[in-house]
This record gives structure tokens, sequence and C-alpha cells, in this order.
């Protein structure tokens, strides 16, 4: 991933300042960086929605098709991630070069949000065994500027919140043939409940203490983080450690503690934000990719 | 001004996608009239002086029609009368969507200058365009588009006249969408009620379409055909295999029996019997139906009864209905070849066109509603309303099908056009031409605007770039009077002994550049279709009859095919260009003959038909050893008097050893260029084939010269050929020409295909591997492809992508294989009406004759001074027919004592049958031999009432 040089000096001075509650760009250490989002970006997609967290950009697009459930689940749809790790972000990408990071995000994605206490993957099921809604989940980064998982979390969770999955009914005629109609109308849509749709929140180990939203500099001081997905109510769905360094337990404690903590405030604002977006309806001003 | 446009769509394949469209609105967009002072609009369409007179609107006006009275009243928004229309933009798309014929119509209105149509884009105008809301569907939303575009030209010409007179109509029959309009202060009229308010012009009233409300009106309440099925229903029906897709075929002869063939490939069965007006169920000839098929004991064996509907009145038929289905039933049981037999459940696609016949009056004197009797049988009768019954009877009309309720016997239609006097020359050429779909409108200003300018010369780029050969003793030989010469030839002595041959083709491709309207006309066209006295050209007449004509002492432009030939007749080499040529001469088939044979002549172009004529001999020898077949059939000229043009004689065409000069060199042609574009262009070239007949179809051909001790072998073209040769009778010189043209409507039809789409290229009756056509540019367009493929072979022109797409191609050839076809009929129609006007001016004629074919009922009778072919039968409804036994194995019919074998020379009397003036016939009756009761007396009295007909 993209990574800064930070030379001993500066590495000294950053982590004194991180033992003292205090970060280079001023915030505490649970504070997170200014945060952009705006939904239904791109028209061609189901659900959309770009954010920008510091300097990183996001990216999401879900798209509704029509598929086969997995035959251990037959009720229920599932979803689909994958992450391109555009060459705008960072040279580094160009060519094959954020293949491997984007295999690993989508891994952890899929973990994270695929699952039925995330989303009600039911509501994706359209005939039992035979048809459901899979929605493809495409990630694009931007530009990296560390914190990526935070960021794409609640972009995906954004996104959810803006799909809309056109609606049909199934008819079936006298010999049990079953065929998919679609309504006429394109108003006439079906919403995803995404309040239990969790958030990542990753938390760096730097020193003896640990910070939220960690920016590149940070990133480089840190050698072990630990990403925690963790609901509006607070629930932890998902833990795991990332970085080459080990954590002690009592510490994995408390850092668990912190990320609940934080997940919880983190959920509130979103929801709110986003739902104060969508009543200003289609006359609202949008923003795009050039504001 | 951008904005999208979404929708989401079902794909084939069942999945679910959204489809996202930008949108551009401007404000450049001209409201096209001449009052507008605002709008920058170069060329107003609108007239200012809108003026037409009407009890509704005293006030000029420009009319909005929406989408349902374009669809359905297209025939009289054609109407001349009718001007100043805005089209808007959402009734045109929805119109593309629902109609492609009515489509094409409103568009040629719109171009038509005189009509002063104008196309308003109001989905892409700033003011106009609306976007769909919330629970609105989407003709909701389009009739919401029209009713705000015609609200914001109401607006816009009020500022523009300062409130002047000048307003706009808006015509709907939608009564919702009235009110709505009326709502917004719109003008709102429905169609009927603005038609009828019209001034002084009755007659468009009956051009109306019968909108649904009116159609219950008229009929009775009785139910008289099951319901069709929604198109949902049938197309799960199809998939499930419950019902069948095809195309109906109305019987010919029996109105209560059709045929419907089935597309699918891999069918059980291609071919579904319907019998009976239930099951038949308002499908009309041609239309796309879906059928259900009944269990095996339910089939019936086709009818062989002859039954046209000539109920004289309408409603009170039903009765009558029930007893000749019951006959039918009780005929169709005693055969035991039973047919897969079902019934329509619903209709998927209507082909209904309007349709070419003529009024049968109804007997009450004040109706307005009447039957009209359409020419072609298949076509059922149909109910129309007008009020000017008197003056139409006695007239061709043509008339549009409307719609087909469930409880009227008939289709109800409207009045489209009077064709002219029934029975009058021109109207029956036109009756022929619409009836076979020949477009013979006269060609387009668009069209047009290609043609080269005259005067017309070579200019330097040609002469530097083409063979000049204009030196060359080049000459054409062609029929008497033909205008449009496509093909000269030329022949010299090299120095080294050989000779050099070269057949010339006018240049067409030159002039006819790919894509633009006049190769689009032309190969629309696809033929030029000759009719006895009238020719209906492919391309304009200043191309046909004069720039590409290959006339004598011009310089002209061709494409030419020269060999080098030994005095054997053996190519050397092969050589294509292109070239000037100047012919010599434009001679006769006659006048080049009257040379060869004259001795004293000896000048260059004599000396050249010689050589011609002498290597075309060795060809054609070599052909036929090949297996070539020379076939037969009669073929007539008409001697047309100059001044009425009427026929006022007959004769079989003459064949003159030019003439098979001629065609012996145009094949060689031919088959050097189809191996040519092959090689160059294996998935793309045009070639020509004609299949091998199927061996059951020389049943016939083989079991009449085995009533007459001979043999026929079909094994190979080559055998055939050798048989008909040998097969010959003493006394008896016409029994060869008679199994040759037997052996003729043995065969299959020659088709265009392209290379890429086929792996058969066999051409049976000249018995070559390959064959295309590419000597007859001026008529046929295949030769124009072929032109263009072979100057792309030989880097003479470039070449564009429609010519190497093998699909595009193929679509092409059908399209071609169609009007060739369709050409041929209507070209048989024309003899036979110009047979008809003969036989009018001669009177009853006794003629010999031979007979032909030998039916269960009747014989038919090939009249060779003439080339006319009859039907005698010896069944009547009138008088009780007589003893008849048919056998099919000779096959022979016994009509009391007399047996009646093939080629049996008969006597009949040949007189014209005018008591239907809609189809009057050839009438034939016999004279010898002598069969009392059946046979009639010499003299030229009035024969019984038979009823022969003729059978093309």
């Amino acid at each position: 991933m993209a990574a800064v040089q930070v030379s001993e000096a500066e590495k000294v001075y950053l982590m004194h300042g991180v033992r003292d509650g205090l970060r280079l760009d001023g915030r505490r250490c649970e504070d997170y960086r200014h945060m952009e989002i705006e939904t239904d970006v791109v028209s061609n997609t189901d659900g959309s929605a770009k954010i920008s967290l510091g300097h990183t950009d996001v990216l999401v697009g879900v798209k509704a098709e029509i598929g086969k459930p997995k035959p251990t689940v037959p009720d229920e749809g599932y979803l689909e991630f994958f992450v391109d790790c555009s060459a705008n972000a960072t040279p580094e990408f160009e060519g094959r070069g954020g293949e491997e990071l984007g295999v690993e995000l989508s891994n952890i994605l899929y973990k994270v949000f695929n699952n039925r206490h995330s989303v009600d993957l039911r509501s994706l099921c359209i005939c039992p065994g035979e048809n459901c809604w899979v929605l493809y989940v495409d990630v694009l980064l931007l530009q990296c500027d560390g914190n990526l998982f935070d960021a794409i979390s609640i972009a995906i969770k954004a996104a959810l919140f803006n799909t809309r999955i056109p609606k049909v009914h199934i008819s079936e005629d006298e010999e049990g043939g079953k065929e998919i109609e679609l309504s006429d109308d394109p108003y006439d849509c079906m919403r995803l409940n995404v309040e239990n749709v969790p958030c990542i929140v990753t938390l760096c180990k730097i020193g003896h203490r640990h910070v939220v939203d960690a920016t590149l500099q940070e990133k480089a001081c840190s050698v072990a983080s630990l990403l925690i997905s963790v609901t509006h109510k607070g629930m932890v769905t998902c833990v795991r450690k990332m970085g080459r360094g080990s954590l002690d337990p009592e510490s994995i404690f408390e850092m668990t503690e912190a990320g609940k903590r934080v997940g919880k405030t983190l959920h509130a604002p979103l929801m709110e934000l986003l739902q104060k977006e969508e009543s200003l309806g289609k006359k609202r001003q949008k923003v795009g990719f050039l504001g | 001004m951008l904005k999208s446009k979404t929708f989401v769509k079902k794909t084939r394949s069942g999945g679910v996608l959204k489809i996202v469209r930008e949108h551009y609105l401007r404000d450049d967009i001209w409201c096209g009239s001449e009052v507008c002072k605002e709008c920058k609009d170069e060329a107003p369409v609108l007239q200012e002086d809108a003026c037409i007179e009407s009890n509704l609107c005293s006030y000029p006006h420009y009319l909005i029609p929406d989408t349902n009275v374009v669809l359905h009243q297209i025939d009289i928004l054609e109407d001349p009368l009718i001007r100043n229309i805005i089209i808007l933009q959402t009734v045109l798309q929805e119109v593309r969507h629902r109609s492609a014929t009515v489509y094409k119509r409103i568009k040629d209105a719109i171009h038509d200058k005189e009509k002063h149509f104008y196309t308003f884009t109001n989905e892409h105008h700033r003011e106009t365009f609306i976007e769909r809301e919330q629970g609105e569907s989407a003709n909701d939303r389009n009739d919401r588009a029209i009713r705000v575009a015609a609200k914001w030209y109401a607006d816009h010409l009020a500022k523009a006249t300062d409130n002047g007179p000048l307003k706009v109509v808006l015509l709907t029959n939608d009564r919702a969408n009235k009110e709505k309009a009326e709502h917004h202060g719109l003008i709102v009229y429905r169609c009927e009620e603005y038609i009828k308010s019209l001034i002084g012009n009755p007659e468009l009233v009956d051009r109306l379409a019968l909108t649904p409300d009116d159609q219950n009106e008229i009929t009775g309440s009785k139910l008289l055909f099951p319901e069709h099925l929604p198109l949902s229903r049938i197309q799960t029906g199809i998939k499930n295999g419950m019902f069948l897709q095809g195309t109906f075929h109305a019987n010919r002869d029996n109105y209560l029996e059709g045929t419907v063939f089935i597309h699918r490939e891999g069918a059980v069965t291609n071919e579904v019997l319907l019998q009976g007006f239930q099951n038949l169920n308002r499908a009309v000839h041609q239309d796309v139906v879906a059928v259900e098929l009944f269990p095996k004991e339910r089939w019936v064996a086709p009818s062989s009864v002859v039954l046209q509907d000539d109920n004289p009145d309408d409603e009170d038929a039903e009765e009558d209905e029930t007893e000749t289905e019951n006959k039918l039933k009780s005929v169709a049981s005693e055969s035991s070849a039973l047919k897969p037999t079902g019934r329509v459940v619903g209709i998927i696609k209507r082909n209904w066109r309007p349709f070419c016949g003529m009024l049968s009056q109804s007997q009450i004197k004040e109706a307005t509603r009447h039957l009209f009797t359409p020419a072609d049988r298949r076509i059922p009768r149909i109910r129309i309303e007008t009020r000017q019954a008197a003056t139409l009877v006695g007239q061709r009309i043509m008339v549009a099908i409307d719609g087909w309720p469930k409880n009227s016997r008939y289709p109800n239609g409207h009045f489209v056009k009077n064709l002219g006097t029934a029975g009058d020359k021109e109207t029956e050429t036109e009756v022929l031409l619409l009836e076979h779909d020949v477009p013979h409108q006269p060609f387009s200003q668009a069209v047009l605007s290609f043609l080269p300018k005259m005067p017309w010369s070579i200019s330097e780029e040609e002469l530097k770039v083409r063979a000049d050969l204009r030196h060359l003793f080049v000459c054409s030989v062609d029929p008497p009077g033909c205008t449009d010469i496509d093909d000269a030839l030329h022949c010299r002595e090299l120095e080294n002994g050989n000779l050099e041959v070269g057949v010339h083709i006018a240049d067409v491709s030159h002039f006819i550049r790919p894509g633009n309207a006049l190769d689009q006309e032309a190969a629309s066209r696809g033929t030029t279709v000759y009719l006895c006295g009238k020719r209906i050209d492919m391309v304009p007449e200043l191309l046909s009859s004069n720039l590409c004509s290959l006339r004598s002492n011009v310089e002209r432009l061709a494409f030419s095919c020269i060999w080098e030939m030994n005095n054997n007749a053996e190519i050397i080499k092969t050589h294509f260009t292109k070239s000037i040529i100047n012919s010599k001469a434009s001679l006769t088939y006659a006048e080049a003959q009257m040379r060869i044979d004259d001795t004293t002549m000896n000048d260059d172009i004599t000396k050249s038909l010689r050589g011609l004529n002498k290597l075309a001999k060795i060809l054609k020898g070599r052909r036929i050893d090949k297996g070539a077949l020379t076939l037969s059939s009669p073929e007539v000229r008409f001697h047309i008097d100059s001044e009425t043009h009427d026929p006022i004689d007959l004769q079989t065409k003459e064949l003159m050893e030019t003439n098979s000069m001629v065609e012996e060199f145009m094949l060689l042609a031919n088959i050097s260029v189809a191996q040519k574009i092959y090689d160059e262009f294996s998935e793309c070239a045009l070639l020509r084939k004609h299949p091998s007949p199927p061996p059951s179809n020389y049943d016939i051909l083989i079991k009449a010269a085995k009533s007459r001790d001979l043999e026929i072998h079909t094994d190979s073209a080559k055998a055939l050929a050798d048989s008909l040769n040998n097969a010959a009778i003493e006394r008896f010189p016409y029994f060869n020409t008679l199994l040759r043209i037997l052996a003729t409507r043995c065969m299959m039809q020659a088709v265009y295909f392209c290379s890429g789409m086929d792996n058969d290229f066999h051409h049976y009756g000249l018995a070559s591997p390959i064959y295309t056509h590419f000597t007859s540019p001026i008529r046929r367009y295949s030769d124009i492809i072929v032109h263009r493929l072979l100057a792309v072979a030989m880097n003479a022109d470039s070449t564009y992508p429609d010519l190497m797409d093998k699909h595009k191609q193929s679509a092409l050839c059908s399209n071609l294989n169609y009007r060739h076809k369709m050409a041929q009929y209507a070209q048989r129609a024309s003899v036979a009406f110009h047979t008809q006007l003969f036989f009018k001016n001669r009177g009853i004629i006794n003629e010999e004759g031979f007979i032909l074919f030998v039916r269960k009922n009747a014989i038919i009778i090939l009249i060779p001074k003439f080339g006319l072919e009859g039907t005698v039968f010896f069944e009547n409804k009138d008088k009780p027919s007589p003893h008849l036994t048919f056998d099919t194995e000779g096959p022979t019919l016994k009509v009391e004592e007399h047996t009646f074998h093939m080629f049996d020379k008969v006597k009949v009397t040949i007189s014209l049958d005018a008591s239907n003036i809609q189809h009057q016939r050839i009438r034939m009756a016999l004279i010898e031999p002598v069969i009392p009761g059946v046979s009639v007396p010499v003299p030229e009295s009035e024969p019984e009432a038979k009823k022969p007909k003729l059978d093309r």
C-alpha cells in the first residue's frame, strides 16, 4: 500500500505526540478527519456513494442483478465485492500493482458485510432456490491517504442506503412455469434496510496508545492495527488484526472497547446525514467529482 | 442542458438491466411557423394562412394529432387536403415503436413539401421536455408530453401573433386526455368530430378508420369467434410447446381452410391444417399466429372442395355456415391422408396491408355499410362504411382493415383509394402491381438527386484509369424495341491465331454508389419488372435507357470480361477490366441472324458475329454434354396496337441461333465472374444456385412418359437431358416440347445466396458448379453487387462494410429472391390479363390443344398457339356430373366412355367469361372428343356453364 517515508526524528516526534494525546493535525486520538459524503453520484448504478476522508477518496457503486442463490442458503441473496485500486490513487497501483491489495480488501469486505446480521439477505430472495438478487458492490479507490477500510465501509453503507432495486414479481402460469416480470414504473423499487450495516473502525497501535483514522505518516509509525466492525448498537461483528507486529491481549481489549465507542458515535450522524440528503430529493444540486 | 433518462429493462436471458441515456435539451428548436419572428427558422414549414374550411374551427389553425390518431387515421393524414400538421417527436417515436409501415408513411408525408408537415422535437426542447413522474405510466407520460407541447405551441403562437387568429388544435380520441387538455385551455377535438366538420369533403369521412367504439355499434352482439389469448399467455404457451407459432396461409379455393407454416426449426410438424370458421378464428392471410394442435383423433385431411364465400348478405349467413362446414367434414373424413390439424388461439402479428378489390353494394338502397370483395381470394371480404357506394360500384378500390371483432363475421375496414374503372387497362395494371407488391411509384426527389448531371460525358480521370476499347468492333444484340441494353459483344482474331472475345456489361455500379438513396431504392426494387407494354424500372430512366444503356455510336462506360480462346473455344486467358467502349451497332436477334447468314456481307461487325456464333455453338455443345438442361415453357408475345395499346395479335416467342449465341457468352461471363469473386471473397460472394429437385418431383414426368412407352431417367441432370433428347414420337413433333414443359414444372426455383451462408453452390439447370448474375446490372440489383465485388477484387473500386457483411448480404438476397418471384408472378398476371383482352376482342375461338395434366375432376389443356393453359371441369354445381373414374397410376381420367391420357390431343372452344368483372377468366369447353352431355357442339354458340380457370 501507499507508504510515506518517515525519518527517525519525525517518528519520535509523532509517537511522543500520540503518547500525550496530540496528533500532527491537531486531532485527538479518537477523532476522525473531515469527512464528505455524497450519494447517487453514478447514474447507471442502482446505488452509489462517494466519500472523501482527508485526502482518501473512495467511490462505491452497487449493481443489482438476478442470479441463482447459493445452494446452502436457498432463500437468501448475496453480495459480491470487487475493489479496484485505480492507478489514480497512487502510481504503485499501475498495471497489476493494486491487485493483491484489491483481493485482500474484497475478502475482508465480504466477511464483514455478507452475513445476515449486516444486511437482510432474505429480502434479496426472489424465488427460493431459483432466483435472488445479487448485489455487486464495486469499490474504486481514487486516492489513498490512509484508513482505507473505514472510508470504504462508510461509503458502502451509504451506497447500500442509496440502492434502489427494481421491484419484480413472479407470475406463474397453469403449468407451473415461472416468469419474472418487471414493473413498468421506474419509481417502483425496493429499498434495503441498512440499519444493521456495520462500519469498520481501524485502530492503529502507536507506542502504547492507539489512534483511529490514522494518516499515512501515523501508519508508518505503527506496527499493528486492529480492524473492528461495529453496528450502530455497538455490536462487534468482525475483528481482525493487520500488520506484522504483535498486540498483547490487554491492549486488544482496550482497543475493542475504544472501537465500539467510536463506531457507535459514527453511525448516528451518518444516518442522519443520509436521510437529510435524501429528503432534498431530485432538486438537490449534485456536487459530483469536480466539487 | 443535460438530463439523463433512466429506465430498467429485462434482457432476453432473464437479467435486469438499468439503462441510462444522456439526454440533451436545447433552446434552439424552432416552432416552424411562418408567422413566428422569434424563432430563427430559415425555412419555416407551417404556413401562415393555414385555412381549411371547417364548421368547428373557422380560424386558421395547425393540427397536432396524438399517437393513436396517427396510427389509425394515417389514410386521412395522407390526403392532400390535410396540411399544416405538427407531428411531435413523442408521437413519432411511439408510432415507430408500434408500426413500421405507418411510420414510413408518416415520414413520407413529412418529407412531402406540399403537405407542410412539421416535426417538432419536443423531447429535446428545454421547455417541453418532461420527466416521468412517480406513479405515472409510460403512456400517461407521453400523453402529458403531447399536452405540454400543444400548450407551448398555443402560448408561443399567441405571443408571436399578438393573440392573432392562428390557433393549434389537438386531435385525440382518448377521452381522459381530451378532458385534461381542455382543462389546460387547449382546443381539442376527436378526430371523427373534426373530419366530419370539414366542409365540402365528404369522401374523407369514408376513410376514417373505425375506432373500437364504432365497431361495437355495427355488429351483432352474438359472439361468433372464441376470444384471442393475450400475448403473454401465447408466449409462455409457445415456450413450453403448447402452442406453435407460424404464418397463416389461407387456401385460395376454399375460404374455410388454411395452413399454418411453422417457423421453428426442427419442429416435428411444420404444417398445421386449419379447417372451419371457428378454428381459423379471424386469421387473415399472412398473419403470424399461434396455433394449438388437436389430438390425433381430431385430425382431418385437406378437402379438395372448391368453396367460395359468396353469400349475398352478411349477417344472416350463420346458419349456412354450419351447413357448409358439415359438408366439409363429411367430405374430409372419407379420405385417409390425415394431416396435423389445429386451431388459432391468438394472433401474434397482423400483416394487414391495403387490399385491392371491388365493392359489392348492399341490397338495401340507402345503406352506408357495404361488403368489399378483395381481388386476392385468400383475403376475406371486408365490411366498410361509405356514402359514395353508388360511384364506387364497378371501380377498383383499395381498402384497409381496421379490426376484426369477435362478434363480427367479417373484418371491418375503411375505404382508402379509388384506383379506377375495373377492366380498364391502367387500373388493372395498377392492381396487379399493388397485389404483387411491386414498388412502382415514380422515383423520389432524393433518389433523383443522385443522378449524374446532364449533359454527361466521360471525365478525364475515367479515361486515365479505364481500358480504352473504343476502337473495337463491339455490337449489341437484343430483342426488338429494347432500350436498356446491358450487354455488348466483340470477337476478333489475334496475331497468334487465337480469338479474343469480349463481353461488355454496362457499368452501372459507376453511377450507383453504395448507400445513397438511389442505391437503396434500387436495392429495395431489386429488379426491373417487364409487363406487357410497360416496364417498371429498377433505376431511373436516365440511367436505364441512356447513360448505362450501351447504345450504338456513343461512348459508354463498361465492365468488360475478355477471354483469349483458341479455335476450339477453350479459354486460355481471362481478364476483367473497367473500360470505355463505343458500340458500332445495336442489332436485333433477327438482324444479327441475317448478317451471319448473308454471305455477301463481310464487314468487321459481321465477321465478329460469325466468330462469336461459331464459338457459341462449340460452347453450347460442351455445356449440353455436361448435362445442362434445355427446358421449355410456352411464352407468348403480343402485337400491341400502337394507337389503342390493345393486343391485336399473339404469337409464341421464336428462338433464333443468335439468341443462344448471346446467351452462351452471358453464361460464360457469369461463370467466370462467379469463380473470380468466390476466389477473392469466399465468405461474401453473391452467387446464384439452382438446387436439384427431390426425386419425387419427377414422378409425374416419368408417369407421363411411361404412358407413351418412353423412359425418362432422372438420376442426374445429364441423364435427364439425354432421355429428354431421345424422347420423341413419330408424327407428334410437339410431344418433346410438351415433355420439356412438364420437366420445367418439376424444377426448383433458382435463388441468390451469400457464399458464406451456404455450402451447396451447384446450379442444376446449367450444370455448373458455380454461377452468379453479372450481365444485367441495369435490370437486376444482384448484378450491381456482383459488379462491386468484382471491382474490389481487381482494385478498381473501394469496398464498404455492408459488402463484406455476410448477414447483411444474406438479408439482401432474400429481398432479391422475393422481388424476383413477385416480378415473375406480376409478369404472368399481366400476360394473363392481356390474353383476356385479346380474347375479348376476338370473340369465341376454336383451337387445338394438348392435355398437360389430368386431375380428379378436370383436365388441364395447353394451347400451343397461344401458349395458353386452361382447365376443363367435368363436375358442375348446376347439373348432374358425368361418371368419372380417376386412375392415379396413368394418370388417366375416364369420363363416361372416354378415357383421357396425358398429352392427348383435344379440341376446345375458348371465350372470355366476363360475368364476374373482378375475376374475368378464359373459359374453355371441350369440342372433341365428343362425349354426350360433356362436350359442346362446334358452332360458336355460348358454351355451357363450365367453370374453367386460368391456372397461372
